[in-house]
């Protein structure tokens, strides 16, 4: 936890300058030049100075001696771009700014930091997603100010590495056959879902698991003997959005380890399970088979202890043919290259392309022989360019008068297939894309049309969006402290809670998938749903936790149920001995008897139930003190991976249920998402803060400053509000008061998503507040986190800027100004269809945003800032 | 821009990149001074836990010298060496959850289970970051069961270069053998080894022609991908010119890597590998996992049937299957030393410059919740490392408190390896480097 120091939260008088600039125009994109001197320093006399010069230093800081940008001074102006850009400074009562002026000053700065640090690691944190909100709201919805002059707009020219996911999903295609989509279970992992991670949370490739009949040993043997290889991608972001075209390459180990499972997967294309066993009698439809001849000893965890089934469940590829035989054919070679040229790049290989491969291949095979060159010279294909990034070059088409080439053919076609989906393009699309009807904004119209209707068509990355927008998949891997979480409520057996989590992700991606599918009013139904897609275990982390009086209440009840019980069976027994005592001398009475036998029925049936209402012992339930919700309904599925944990592999059985009015309102109240917002000891009511304000305010939060080390006092026995005093210092509550506020109305639950309320015996204060919204209708008090959710989900404000989260998701960047139009209209089409993604994403994808390309050009000279 | 901490950050993951022109014993001797700190750290963690009572002398209860002490019998190969050996226990890795293994937190110090992908670098490639710099400056090996090392020739489970990006470890001797020394070898290995290059040369040329249309950002991003296979032919190459030097350390190829008669023959090779790449100064950090890091494993090689899980299930003290694995394990320990002692480098020998850590991934036992983290070091590198000692802690000091020492040693100022100063107040009753170990 950190706060803003003093340096840059204070304020600025107001000087003129030799020359007002508000009434110049503005260009956004177009560089603004301009020495410092003539530039910049007047901006600082005019608006910093006051406060900052070498008699006031407000916050320790005098700009008086700043002088042009350079390496030692870049991050103080950076911090100066953050604060003017986020109209942070120069504090509105202090001075006012012209927006052309703010905006131009904004420009100047990243211009000269780009410059200037151009060989020292460049300057792109304008670029980066958390800047997205710096772009001033209402400048993008609201009316412009005279003197802006917004240009047509367009993305740059880019190559989109692969995300770990979708290469991962792009292997599996190769060796695994998922199974088909079936409209009576939705849910269930089908073919052209994501890759889903294993129990453990790991993205891994599993060989060959579906032919597994028999293994020795429990889950651990298993996960053990099993191969699987682990993703090899790297992605440096764990939350918002990580998949900005820029934002990762491909390093030398990565393409190592790439070409070291190319191997292993192409042996698998073609032998099989063959390819993973060490004696081919474990290959065998009778198990039974198998024992004659299978190692002595402990075979637990190893590959000799798996009996695979000789059925053919990978897919039968032309690389089945290639490696059937001694040698081979040119035809076959070329079979198998561009089969796997295209399944690897998502299109055909140009004929030149395929000359390349198939003479790699040759080459290899001529110094090791066909069986082995082939394996290695098709490995080859693994690393070409388009496996692993996918180019948006618009390298043939002419510009138009604003410099921007529309996207055409393949790099259009496989931009919208991208856009929904991790599968090459399917027949229909691929089949446009050859005869020329993927070229205009109609043909784009038709295929994402097409695509968001057919749910057999799965769409894993509109799922990604939802993921990174909200960040509710984080929970599993928060770590957290064993004590600590055993104070929750919930279970610290094993990994249980882990597992719990993990499951609650998959669960959270099906209830997004049961909106989507209704797409009606989609961002408010997230927000506020008061659906469930639960397991067993959640009803403990969607239940209660007691307070010591009501667990002592809950006791006590117990135990007067306990008594009561025992006194009933007295009472019955005493009876049972009556009756049996009067039977002796009236041996023959038969409604003695019968009275008798009924008794002795019930007694039988009293005595049994007991049992019968025992708690059934559940894994990852409550560890006591937890009043369990009621999450019985009809029942659904959640999407899990591959068999990777033997018999303790997550299951996909869910209930869509409701959850406990007036606890719970949407996904911001589940355990999944306010377990990722958590840590190992406790609620993260800043990080709630920050995705509020960011997520669903659309305000900018500057930079930690490097000089702030502040931390939260250890207090065991003080609430984390009662700890968090420390943010109201005045220097650190400038931004605090931005985050704090909205994260703490969701102390209602502890740091396992369970309902509270009291905290530390005492009745838990849950308010909080919404300030400097932009929205003047949203701001004011909270008295806790579902009276925020209501009022936030009712917002335009919050709708616009869902909008602005989906814009950089698809379009792979931040908005500028010169997107106003393309989000207007999206945000209109959204609300005209009655709050639908599929009409939210049309709009997006058939945008000039989407469809145009600007190509970089060589920098011109600039002159020095200087 | 490709820089060469970037360079280092992506070869130690996998194969190498070029950095330099001489990094090789005979030049690097020059440099080496006899300021302390280690020079190279060898990691070797056997799984299934490290008992305590297998390497405490008798009637050590309290913490002491070595020199009047007698190793117990599983460790009885390095009374020899006792001198520069120290013996820690009462470290503790709670926050690791080891239970059967705590994977990549076992080098890592966070917390690590089976299927739980690694939260963040582990101390082995930080510290091949910045030691002397070689060409591959982290190698992994793993000993397995045959079939295990047949099967799955390279797993990640201990190792990692950050969060999510496991480093594997290679556990076939005929692949690193055509890795290490491709370029002087003969028969099969040199054909595989030039079919291989020359298809790496290949896909360089494909890709450096796929960039032509980019510019700026774009360009030298793609640019680093270009550069990846830059580097592995570079190094390749690298190894290829320096291969009159690699020959002098180079093992030769016999029987027991063709035709092992049990998996033991296989990991003394592999040993063996790792030796050579240490000994050429091609490699700074040398990680071994026997039983990578899982909780099997088997050592039929040793006589002993039993294998996999059952061995964790057994008490390790007077166990006579544990001892023959220790005593399996401290043979090597004493051969990693011999040999590097066998090479000079600056006024002394190679071993005066390295570290031996040996320890499990799996804390002390089976089913542990990590409160007892056993640990031997061997080599004092220069005076730089206390030795010839056994010292018992009070269990409040994290594995991580460990590694910041190692790390200290190194030149990396820092008072914590992974570990917050929240999760600190927890875990750690100190701060820094320990003072016991280091002098």
């Amino acid at each position: 936890m950190n706060c803003l120091p003093l340096t840059l939260l204070v304020a600025v008088m107001v000087l003129l300058t030799p020359k007002s600039r508000a009434a110049e125009r503005y260009t956004p994109g177009e560089p603004v030049r301009g020495k410092f001197q003539d530039f910049a320093q007047p901006f600082l006399q005019k608006h910093c100075y006051d406060c900052h010069d070498a008699e006031t230093q407000k916050g320790d800081l005098s700009l008086v001696n700043l002088g042009k940008v350079d390496e030692t001074n870049a991050s103080l102006w950076k911090s100066i771009w953050a604060q003017v850009t986020l109209q942070e400074m120069p504090p509105k009562q202090k001075s006012r700014v012209e927006t052309v002026e703010r905006l131009r000053f904004s420009d100047w700065i990243v211009g000269e930091l780009q410059r200037v640090m151009k060989d020292k690691g460049g300057f792109n944190a304008h670029l980066d997603p958390k800047k997205g909100n710096f772009v001033a709201h209402h400048l993008l919805f609201g009316p412009l100010p005279a003197g802006i002059q917004l240009q047509p707009t367009a993305s740059p020219a880019r190559l989109w590495r692969v995300t770990p996911q979708e290469h991962i999903t792009r292997l599996n295609e190769l060796i695994n056959t998922e199974p088909a989509y079936d409209p009576k279970k939705p849910g269930l992992r089908t073919h052209g879902d994501a890759v889903p991670v294993n129990h453990g949370g790991e993205l891994k490739l599993y060989f060959g698991v579906d032919n597994i009949l028999r293994w020795e040993g429990g889950t651990v043997a298993y996960a053990t003997a099993v191969k699987s290889v682990p993703v090899v991608l790297s992605s440096a972001r764990k939350s918002g959005l990580k998949n900005y075209p820029d934002f990762n390459s491909v390093n030398s180990a990565e393409a190592t380890q790439i070409l070291g499972k190319a191997e292993d997967i192409l042996k698998f294309m073609a032998y099989g399970p063959l390819s993973l066993v060490g004696l081919p009698e474990q290959i065998t439809a009778d198990p039974k088979t198998y024992d004659q001849f299978k190692p002595k000893g402990d075979l637990r965890g190893l590959p000799t202890a798996i009996v695979y089934s000789p059925k053919v469940l990978r897919p039968l590829t032309p690389v089945v043919d290639l490696m059937k035989e001694n040698e081979s054919t040119d035809a076959r070679l070329r079979a198998s290259v561009d089969y796997l040229f295209e399944a690897l790049t998502f299109r055909p290989p140009v004929a030149k392309e395929s000359d390349n491969y198939v003479q790699i291949v040759k080459d290899a095979i001529a110094k090791v022989g066909h069986r082995d060159g082939a394996i290695m010279g098709l490995s080859s294909i693994f690393l070409d360019r388009d496996a692993l990034f996918r180019p948006e070059l618009v390298e043939t088409g002419k510009p138009d008068r604003h410099g921007r080439v529309m996207l055409q053919d393949w790099e259009l076609g496989l931009a919208v297939n991208h856009a929904l989906s991790y599968l090459k393009p399917d027949a229909t699309l691929r089949q446009a894309i050859l005869a020329g009807r993927m070229r205009t904004r109609e043909d784009v119209q038709r295929e994402v049309t097409r695509m968001l209707n057919d749910d057999s068509i799965r769409k894993p990355r509109v799922l990604q969006f939802f993921r990174d927008y909200f960040d509710y998949d984080l929970a599993g891997y928060i770590c957290k402290d064993t004590k600590a979480l055993a104070a929750t409520g919930v279970s610290t057996r094993g990994d249980a809670h882990y597992r719990a989590m993990f499951d609650a992700t998959a669960s959270t991606d099906r209830l997004i998938e049961i909106i989507l599918q209704e797409d009606k009013h989609v961002l408010k139904q997230l927000l506020t749903t008061q659906r469930v897609v639960a397991t067993r275990t959640d009803e403990t982390y969607f239940g209660t936790r007691l307070n010591k009086a009501e667990q002592a209440a809950a006791a006590a009840a117990k135990k007067q149920t306990d008594l009561a019980e025992i006194q009933k069976l007295e009472e019955l027994k005493k009876e049972i001995a009556a009756l049996e005592a009067k039977l002796k001398t009236e041996t023959r009475n038969k409604a003695t008897q019968k009275a008798l036998d009924q008794k002795r029925k019930l007694l039988a049936a009293e005595e049994k139930q007991p049992e019968d209402r025992k708690p059934k012992r559940k894994r990852g339930g409550s560890n006591g003190g937890v009043a369990e919700a009621d999450l019985d309904g009809p029942q659904t599925y959640a999407r899990v991976g591959h068999r990777s944990f033997g018999t303790g592999s997550m299951k996909p059985e869910r209930t869509l249920a409701t959850a406990p009015a007036g606890q719970r309102l949407g996904l911001l109240t589940h355990p999944a998402w306010l377990v990722s917002q958590s840590d190992a000891m406790d609620n993260h009511a800043i990080h709630r803060g920050i995705w509020i304000r960011e997520r669903l305010l659309g305000g900018g939060i500057p930079d930690v400053p490097i000089t702030v080390d502040a931390q939260l006092p250890d207090e065991p026995h003080n609430t984390l509000r009662e700890r968090m005093r420390v943010t109201r210092e005045k220097y650190c509550w400038t931004c605090h008061q931005k985050m704090d506020p909205l994260g703490l109305p969701f102390e209602m639950y502890n740091h396992a998503g369970l309902f509270r309320t009291t905290e530390l015996d005492k009745p838990v204060n849950t308010t909080g507040e919404i300030i400097d919204s932009g929205d003047p209708k949203l701001d004011g008090p909270v008295s806790n986190a579902l009276e925020m959710i209501k009022k936030l989900a009712n917002s335009e404000r919050v709708e616009q800027v869902f909008v602005r989260h989906a814009f950089r998701f698809w379009m792979g960047r931040n908005e500028t100004l010169n997107d106003a139009p393309v989000l207007q209209a999206a945000h209109r089409a959204y609300r005209a269809s009655g709050g639908s993604m599929k009409a939210l994403i049309t709009s997006l994808l058939t945008s000039d945003a989407f469809l145009y390309r600007k190509v970089e050009r060589a920098e011109p000279a600039r002159a020095s800032g200087g | 821009m490709i820089n060469r901490r970037t360079l280092l950050k992506s070869m130690a993951a996998g194969v190498g990149a070029a950095i330099g022109s001489s990094m090789f014993p005979s030049l690097a001797r020059a440099a080496t001074g006899s300021s302390g700190g280690p020079k190279r750290v060898i990691f070797f963690l056997q799984n299934q836990g490290f008992d305590p009572a297998t390497c405490i002398p008798d009637g050590m209860r309290t913490s002491g010298s070595l020199a009047n002490a007698k190793l117990p019998e599983p460790i009885a190969a390095l009374e020899p060496y006792k001198e520069r050996l120290h013996i820690i226990n009462g470290l503790h890795g709670l926050h690791t959850s080891p239970s059967h293994s705590a994977f990549f937190g076992a080098l890592g110090g966070y917390r690590g289970s089976d299927g739980v992908p690694p939260a963040g670098p582990t101390v082995d490639y930080e510290l091949s970051k910045v030691l002397p710099p070689t060409l591959l400056p982290h190698l992994c090996i793993g000993m397995d069961s045959m079939e295990n090392m047949k099967g799955k020739p390279t797993v990640a489970n201990l190792s990692a270069s950050g969060a999510g990006q496991p480093i594997f470890m290679h556990s076939n001797p005929n692949h690193l053998y055509q890795m290490l020394y491709g370029g002087i070898s003969e028969g099969e290995i040199r054909r595989q080894h030039e079919a291989r290059s020359s298809m790496f040369d290949r896909i360089e040329q494909l890709a450096s022609a796929n960039g032509g249309a980019l510019h700026g950002a774009e360009k030298q991003r793609y640019g680093q991908f270009v550069q990846g296979f830059h580097d592995i032919n570079g190094l390749r190459e690298r190894l290829g010119t320096v291969a009159g030097h690699l020959s002098k350390f180079a093992p030769k190829v016999d029987d027991r890597y063709t035709k092992p008669a049990f998996e033991t023959d296989w990991h003394d090779v592999l040993l063996d590998l790792g030796i050579s790449a240490l000994k050429s100064g091609t490699t700074s950090v040398l990680t071994i996992g026997s039983g990578r890091g899982e909780i099997f494993g088997a050592w039929k090689g040793l006589g002993i049937t039993e294998q996999g899980h059952n061995l964790g299930h057994m008490k390790q003290p007077d166990n006579p299957i544990w001892i023959k694995i220790r005593q399996y394990n401290s043979r090597m320990l004493v051969r990693l030393m011999e040999q590097l002692e066998s090479v000079p480098e600056g006024s002394g020998t190679m071993m005066d410059n390295t570290l031996i850590v040996y320890t499990s991934n799996n804390a002390d036992k089976q089913h542990t919740n990590g409160a007892t983290w056993p640990v031997m070091l061997l080599g004092s590198c220069h005076g730089a490392f206390k030795t010839g000692r056994f010292t018992q802690l009070d269990g409040k000091r994290p594995i991580n408190a460990l590694y910041t020492s190692i790390l200290r040693s190194a030149g990396v100022q820092g008072d914590r390896f992974n570990m917050s100063e929240q999760l600190a107040k927890k875990f750690d009753s100190g701060s820094g480097p320990l003072k016991e170990i280091l002098a």
